[in-house]
């Protein structure tokens, strides 16, 4: 018996059942992403590109393997809900009498509703009046709508204004590696993108809010002990050269302990990939609230009270 | 004697050989691979979030997803500026401030500043006459820009005059809106700043 068109049949099937899971699938999902507004507050543009001097130092991270050691994507378990004040209102009394009267109630349904640190630990009315100086903050934590709503409800009907906030929760998030999980649009301008798949080094994803100074990172890929106790990160010392120094130092060279540092007379640059791949780094930030991870980014708090005392002191004296 | 003359030997009785026959599968079994199917469907169905490019875990649906939007701290503008710029900006100014010989100012004026129940009634009906806006003397007609406009459009318009270019006044409902109209009625005269003056 002839079992070719069989056999073809088969094996076409198989292949295409899998062209149409692996290619076919994400590209009906997300081939047309394109950017989005942020939500909340203040939208803006999500993402935007990157600039040209970080674009370069992508095909640098890219040529050196760093995405063999470094994941470049956050992962996110589950959404908590904060109580935060913004406004302790008119009558501080009530305020404190009903926040601590919540805090109370939390400790019958642990984790449904849970006093946050500091304030949780050691509350009593004059911390809490303390830290009604320091607002906005959050002073409890949901696990459910329901609770979260109520409590909110409970302050806003004390003169205090309440809201809730929105903290995605989860191991990557609580390593401090980022504020939500990572989406499809954080990679919209990256080609290739490189989400990594070992965690040999901590990720990377928004390294640039942790580490906002491209100065460390040519430090740290020039002698990652030396910033970093402990790192196995090898050393990328070929991305710099060593120099003599003709005239005058270069504004660029490197900043090196005595231990590392060149002999006299000569100094350490960065090459152009080195400041190509700091400029990557410093630009890999994505924290931004999307609709698809949505967060709540609090308001700095309004350091009013003390930066008009000492200006008042300043302009006294 | 030649080989082929040798006599056969007796065959002894052998076990057959083993063919594979057609069985029965237990019917055990079909329930429980029909039980792991449904389990299957059903946790297909919770969690897929249909295929949804906007949903990842840990969000099951867009639903799950739009009660986690955070707030967008303040009222949106969006709207009214929209309608303000293309019906009252003619006349007023997208900037608020007012044209010479058309139409007077919204910064920093006590009409737009003032309870909402006077203001609403204006773009209900229009307002005629002589008028004093933020110490300036009118004398003009307004049209009814508003009569055609639906409640929520027409809160939205006036909570961006009373809420742009520095004026700081409380928003406009759509509620307000519709009782104002409840009171206003039949009515097609414009007003007069006299009669305007006389509602609190």
């Amino acid at each position: 018996m002839n079992y070719g068109p069989l056999v073809f049949l088969a094996a076409f099937f198989a292949l295409a059942s899998s062209w149409c899971g692996f290619v076919l699938t994400p590209q009906l999902q997300i081939g047309r992403l394109q950017q989005t507004n942020t939500v909340g507050s203040a939208a803006a543009t999500y993402p935007v590109a990157r600039p040209g001097l970080a674009r370069q130092g992508l095909e640098v991270y890219r040529a050196n393997g760093c995405a063999y050691c470094h994941s470049q994507q956050v992962g996110q378990t589950g959404t908590l809900l904060d109580i935060a004040l913004t406004d302790a209102g008119t009558n501080e009394t009530t305020t404190i009498a009903a926040l601590l009267k919540l805090a109370d109630a939390s400790a019958n349904h642990p984790g449904v509703l849970t006093a946050l640190p500091p304030w949780g630990g050691s509350r009593s009315n004059a911390s809490t009046t303390a830290l009604l100086g320091e607002l906005p903050r959050a002073f409890l934590r949901s696990s459910t709508r329901e609770a979260a709503n109520a409590a909110v409800k409970t302050l806003n009907s004390t003169s205090a204004k309440a809201q809730l906030w929105i903290v995605p929760v989860g191991p990557d998030l609580a390593r401090g590696w980022g504020r939500r999980r990572t989406v499809a649009e954080d990679f919209l301008f990256d080609s290739p993108v490189m989400p990594g798949s070992q965690r040999v080094g901590p990720d990377l994803t928004n390294v640039g809010m942790r580490q906002p100074d491209a100065n460390w990172h040519l430090l740290h890929l020039y002698a990652p002990q030396a910033q970093v106790k402990g790192s196995t990160m090898p050393p990328y010392r070929f991305l710099f050269e060593k120099r003599r120094i003709r005239f005058q130092p270069s504004p660029e060279a490197l900043m090196l302990p005595p231990e590392l540092a060149p002999p006299a007379g000569y100094e350490i640059v960065p090459k152009p990939a080195a400041k190509a791949l700091a400029a990557y780094l410093v630009n890999l930030r994505a924290d931004a609230p999307l609709y698809t991870a949505p967060l709540t980014v609090p308001a700095a708090p309004a350091a009013s009270t003390p930066t008009n005392a000492a200006t008042a002191t300043a302009s006294a004296k | 004697m030649s080989p082929e003359l040798r006599p056969s030997l007796p065959l002894t009785a052998e076990a057959p050989e083993p063919r594979a026959g057609i069985a029965a599968v237990p019917v055990w079994l079909i329930i429980l691979l029909s039980l792991f199917l449904y389990w299957g469907m059903v946790y297909f169905d919770q969690h897929s979030g249909w295929f949804s490019p906007e949903v990842y875990a840990p969000y099951r649906s867009t639903a799950e997803l739009a009660l986690y939007q955070p707030p967008t701290g303040g009222i949106d503008l969006s709207r009214g500026k929209a309608v303000y710029e293309n019906i009252c900006g003619l006349c007023h100014g997208n900037d608020g401030a007012g044209k010479p010989g058309q139409a007077p100012a919204f910064a920093n004026s006590e009409w737009a500043l003032g309870t909402p129940n006077r203001m609403i009634r204006i773009p209900i009906v229009g307002l005629a006459g002589p008028v004093q806006v933020a110490g300036q003397q009118w004398n003009l007609a307004m049209p009814a820009m508003g009569a055609a406009l639906p409640d929520d459009d027409l809160a939205a318009v006036l909570t961006y005059i009373r809420q742009s270019w520095g004026n700081k006044a409380s928003a406009v409902t759509p509620e307000q809106v519709k009782a104002v109209r409840a009171e206003v009625g039949n009515r097609t005269q414009p007003w007069t700043a006299e009669q305007l003056n006389a509602i609190q």
